[in-house]
């Protein structure tokens, strides 16, 4: 997709996952290994340590897996075509969204919706049927307390602005 | 829906005959038996019959159909992280990857096996190692690329084993 021009993609992050999980891979191997030449749970603190070590790097990883799908997003609602937001202005939106508890697919919506995409363009970007799309409006406007586009728009400026009336789920 | 064929038989046949036969050696033949050695050197004539097939075949099979790429892989993930979807006819851009990372890992392994049994390195402890450490390597990756394209499967809609088993890829319209 011509959409995403991902000129920053997290490339080092990315690559540093990878090894990360060639390393615990092996770990594992070992701790496996281990246990086979121990037959049983008999080894000491050794074993022990070797198996927090292992569990604690794939924690690492799936933290990582998380910050890295959240930086891709940003980048991706900050350089979409259409874009509308510095990052400062970005970061005040996309928090009162996280408020809303909008989920990754309702933010994308909002985000599109805020910079004034219709239906059809939406659902064009985001590869779905307009049904779909339509589905996770009624959500946004459910969740953010509004009942229309405008409405909901209305809200976003007042954030910005820094008036914010909204308490979750009750903003208008 | 557009039902579109994507993989010829000859690329189903390798994937299957494979997945068998990496089954049997990993997981039930005895490694030290002659049989390990019949079935790991099959596994290594069907991976460099896919590279051939990767240059004269046709279609989605061409290796130039899904080169590896930085900016694709990026663009999927992107598609993951806002929950977008823009689905892959061939193969998407993370499963390119994931395919050359275990034609490698198969490549690697069948050396090392095949290092292990000549003359000049039999019993030197390196080809051994590799050989070990290649392995656990490409099991772990098939875990990730079995998970993988059942998380695909289900994120983009179109179920990919079954493109796998019958050729075609039931795509939704846009
Ligand atoms: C599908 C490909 C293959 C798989 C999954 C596989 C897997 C394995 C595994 C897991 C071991 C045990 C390693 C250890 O724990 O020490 C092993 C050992 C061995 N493999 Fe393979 N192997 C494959 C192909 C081959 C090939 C192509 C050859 C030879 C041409 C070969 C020859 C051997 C030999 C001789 C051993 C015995 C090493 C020992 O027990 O010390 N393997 N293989
Ligand atoms: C039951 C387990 C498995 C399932 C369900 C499965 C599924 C798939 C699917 C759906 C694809 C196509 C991916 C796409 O649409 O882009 C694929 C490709 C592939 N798989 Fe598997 N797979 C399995 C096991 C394995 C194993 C054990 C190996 C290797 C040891 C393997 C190696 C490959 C390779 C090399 C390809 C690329 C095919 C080509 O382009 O020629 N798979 N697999």
């Amino acid at each position: 997709m011509p959409i995403n021009k991902m000129s920053r993609f997290p490339l080092g992050l990315f690559l540093l996952m990878v090894v990360q999980f060639f390393c615990a891979v092996f770990f594992i191997g070992d701790v496996v290994a281990d246990y086979r030449a121990m037959g049983g749970l008999t080894g000491g603190i050794h074993f022990w340590v070797e198996v927090f070590a292992t569990v604690s790097l794939f924690v690492t990883i799936a933290f990582e897996a998380k910050f890295l799908l959240r930086l891709l997003r940003r980048e991706a609602h900050l350089q979409d075509r259409l874009r509308l937001a510095s990052a400062a202005v970005y970061d005040v939106i996309e928090a009162q969204f996280d408020e809303w508890a909008l989920s990754p697919a309702e933010v994308d919506v909002a985000t599109f919706l805020v910079k004034g995409l219709d239906i059809a363009e939406i659902a064009h970007v985001r590869g779905c049927a307009e049904g779909t799309v339509k589905a996770h409006l009624n959500a946004i406007y459910r969740k953010s307390g509004t009942h229309s586009r405008g409405e909901l728009l209305s809200v976003v400026i007042d954030v910005l602005l820094g008036q914010e009336a909204a308490g979750s789920g009750t903003a208008g | 829906m557009k039902h579109i064929y994507v993989w010829d038989i000859f690329v189903r046949c390798f994937h299957w005959l494979l997945v068998l036969g990496f089954a049997a050696n990993a997981l039930i033949i005895d490694d030290d038996s002659k049989l390990h050695i019949w079935v790991g050197y099959c596994v290594l004539a069907l991976v460099l019959a896919r590279i051939v097939w990767g240059f004269v075949g046709r279609g989605y099979a061409r290796f130039a159909s899904f080169p590896p790429s930085v900016r694709g892989a990026a663009a999927q993930l992107t598609d993951i992280a806002t929950q977008r979807n823009h689905a892959h006819v061939g193969h998407s851009p993370l499963g390119a990857l994931m395919i050359y990372n275990l034609i490698a890992s198969l490549l690697v392994l069948g050396l090392s096996g095949y290092l292990m049994t000549t003359d000049m390195f039999w019993g030197t402890e390196w080809t051994e190692e590799l050989h070990e450490l290649a392995a656990i390597w490409t099991e772990a990756s098939v875990i990730v690329h079995i998970l993988a394209a059942l998380f695909e499967s289900k994120r983009t809609r179109v179920n990919l084993p079954k493109a796998m088993v019958t050729g075609f890829k039931d795509m939704p319209e846009e």
